[in-house]
């Protein structure tokens, strides 16, 4: 690897040690001395000397893909290329593609495509910590895992991992992305000082919140998976309850984690999909899930956190499966 | 490079003009002429004709990345390369809502679906009059509010960037700029299909639609796919499903009248001329009686 010699920047994160050549200040710097993790890189290429790719049939537009390679071509900003789990390249599309629009895509969708490549488990979740355990907030994009976060660091928990979180074979929650990105509403009802506060990218009306405190530099075990799922459209108004539901079926969690793998298209594609199934696999049996409705407001949802724990699962609100519930939960397993 | 299916369509529409009542009634013909016919539709669980087209998850999954990471004027002109391929874990062929002008402003000239591979749309409208009405009872919005909005072309779904959603935005500016933009485009061919004439001549207008769509047309099935998926049917079936997972928090019912002559009837003649005065253009070139203007 000839271009580790323009890594200036070291990170360790997922497991690994990342070296790059621009600065990803949303991963925790390398500290630890008392194991060698794998190396990969993150480097600067022209993506016209990549060699040609025949895509499977798995593959998008915008996202080519064969086992071992993964290419995002995204207009405005830039391509990328994720290749054998080793080297992360890029290219910006033009002068005007700053650091930061390169690196919102090179942490996640980049290095979660690396990280599937050498066989991880990574799952669209946010993790957080106490007392030296980890609990993990499953749910797509925009279901307020970040919200939950941000009300959770207020009670005293330490995020691990942003956006996307690697569970290794033994159950352990790795270091990883530490910026929560939280939406101008979301900022605003949680009483932070939102003008202070780096945007995601120029043009969104999303705020960065990187962590004051020092983060873990080792893998923490993982005591509880929650699923955030959609509030319940007939909830009383003015509800503040954080309600779960304990998802006893091993088919229907399995299939749930398997739905919350970080972009399971990328897995199937690159000829990871039967790993994942294996893994999801261990991991609900290891692990309890449960689904977890918030309160429709951030000042609910912090009213509801100062009487439960989300480290003790009978603390929190039970919800009996409605008819929908259960049929839908039937219906998963017979799929 | 598309993943082996069965092509896809769209069903597109200015929200509240019996888009849901297509998709069900798809969804009820497939149940109907299916080997092994379940007793009943349940419209939470069988309703899965494909992803609306503003899905974020649904996107995420074809562009590869987290869309809440652009902003709409970013993802305006890459929303067309999402949809050649299937849905990761869909299966047969796609029938895709969709809420969304053909362009919008961000989208350079750019359709905000994708064309490749799509075998068509069918475009569904429904008088602006009665389209207010609606409007009013499932934002829980008045129905100045509603005139404006489809007299707006701003008008949007999801319209703010403060906040994230299960849905990304959907420009549909005025309604009338709404309709031309999907029946007068030349990429995808189009079956248009008037709410009023669903609901007067269903067996011949349903009849047509399964024939454009290439879904099975035997008229006794496609007769008793309409009956059961009436007003009043989908209204109990409704009422068995506690509730329609496309209701709205503040709405009493997804399915709530169905009827047409509604808006002349709640809006004010000077709330009518209005409308004619904006819209009067493409409402005659419809059939679609007014008031005369002010």
């Amino acid at each position: 690897m000839s271009e580790l010699a323009n890594c200036q920047h070291n990170y360790g994160a997922f497991g690994l040690n990342i070296l790059s050549d621009i600065p990803l200040p949303e991963l925790p710097v390398h500290t630890s001395t008392d194991f060698s993790p794998a190396a990969v890189s993150i480097t600067a290429s022209s993506h016209e000397g990549w060699p040609s790719l025949e895509a499977n049939e798995h593959s998008t537009p915008s996202l080519q893909m064969a086992a071992g390679d993964w290419r995002l071509e995204l207009e405005g900003i830039g391509w990328f290329r994720a290749h054998a789990g080793e080297t992360l390249s890029y290219e910006r599309w033009d002068d005007s593609v700053s650091d930061r629009d390169l690196r919102t895509f090179l942490v996640t969708s980049g290095l979660a495509a690396l990280l599937i490549q050498r066989g991880a488990l990574v799952l669209q979740g946010t993790t957080l910590v106490r007392n030296g355990q980890a609990v993990m907030l499953l749910g797509a994009p925009a279901s307020g895992k970040s919200t939950l976060a941000c009300c959770l660091q207020q009670e005293g928990w330490q995020l691990l991992s942003s956006e996307l979180s690697v569970v290794s074979e033994q159950g352990l929650v790795w270091p990883g992305l530490q910026q929560l990105k939280l939406w101008h509403d979301s900022a605003v009802a949680l009483g932070l000082d939102w003008a202070q506060l780096p945007l995601v990218r120029r043009g969104l009306k999303r705020y960065a919140l990187l962590p004051e405190a020092d983060v873990s530099s080792q893998a923490i075990p993982l005591a509880l998976i929650y699923i955030i799922i959609g509030g319940n459209r007939n909830k009383e108004a003015g509800e503040c309850e954080i309600q779960t539901r304990h998802v006893k079926r091993q088919a229907v969690a399995l299939l749930r984690l398997r739905n919350n793998a970080y972009q399971p298209r990328v897995y199937r594609a690159m000829d990871q999909e039967a790993n994942l199934f294996l893994q999801v696999s261990a991991l609900a049996r290891r692990v309890h899930i449960y689904s977890l409705e918030l309160p429709d407001s951030v000042k609910r949802m912090q009213q509801a956190l100062e009487k439960v724990d989300l480290l003790i699962a009978g603390s929190l609100e039970a919800k009996p499966a409605t008819e929908l519930e259960a049929a839908a939960e039937a219906q998963e397993e017979a799929k | 490079m598309s993943t082996p299916d069965n092509g896809y369509w769209y069903l597109a529409s200015y929200p509240k003009s019996g888009n849901t009542w297509c998709r069900v009634f798809i969804t009820e013909l497939q149940r109907l002429a299916g080997e092994e016919t379940p007793e009943e539709l349940n419209l939470n669980l069988d309703v899965e004709t494909g992803a609306i087209a503003s899905s974020r998850l649904w996107l995420d999954d074809q562009l590869g990345i987290n869309s809440c990471d652009l902003s709409f004027a970013e993802l305006d002109p890459l929303r067309g390369r999402a949809g050649e391929s299937a849905w990761l874990f869909a299966e047969g062929e796609r029938f895709h809502k969709v809420h969304d002008g053909f362009q919008s402003p961000d989208s350079r000239g750019r359709p905000v679906v994708s064309t490749a591979g799509c075998r068509g749309v069918v475009y569904i409208l429904r008088h602006p009059e009665d389209v207010a009405v609606s409007l009013s009872h499932f934002f829980s919005w008045s129905l100045e509010s509603c005139l404006n909005f489809l007299l707006d072309p701003s008008a949007a779904l999801v319209p703010s960037a403060r906040h994230g959603g299960h849905q990304v935005r959907q420009h549909m500016g005025r309604w009338d700029q709404h309709v031309l933009s999907w029946v007068d485009q030349q990429q995808l061919p189009v079956l248009v299909m008037r709410y009023e004439d669903m609901l007067v001549k269903g067996p011949e207008t349903f009849l047509a639609l399964t024939q454009f769509l290439g879904l099975p047309d035997d008229p006794s099935l496609v007769n008793q796919a309409l009956r059961n998926t009436s007003i009043e049917s989908l209204q109990k079936l409704e009422d068995q499903v506690g509730g329609f997972a496309e209701k709205p928090k503040g709405a009493e019912r997804f399915f709530r009248s169905g009827r047409s002559g509604e808006g002349a009837q709640q809006l004010t003649l000077e709330q009518r001329q209005r409308l004619a005065e904006g819209l009067q253009k493409v409402m005659r070139r419809f059939d679609y009686e007014g008031v005369d203007e002010a």
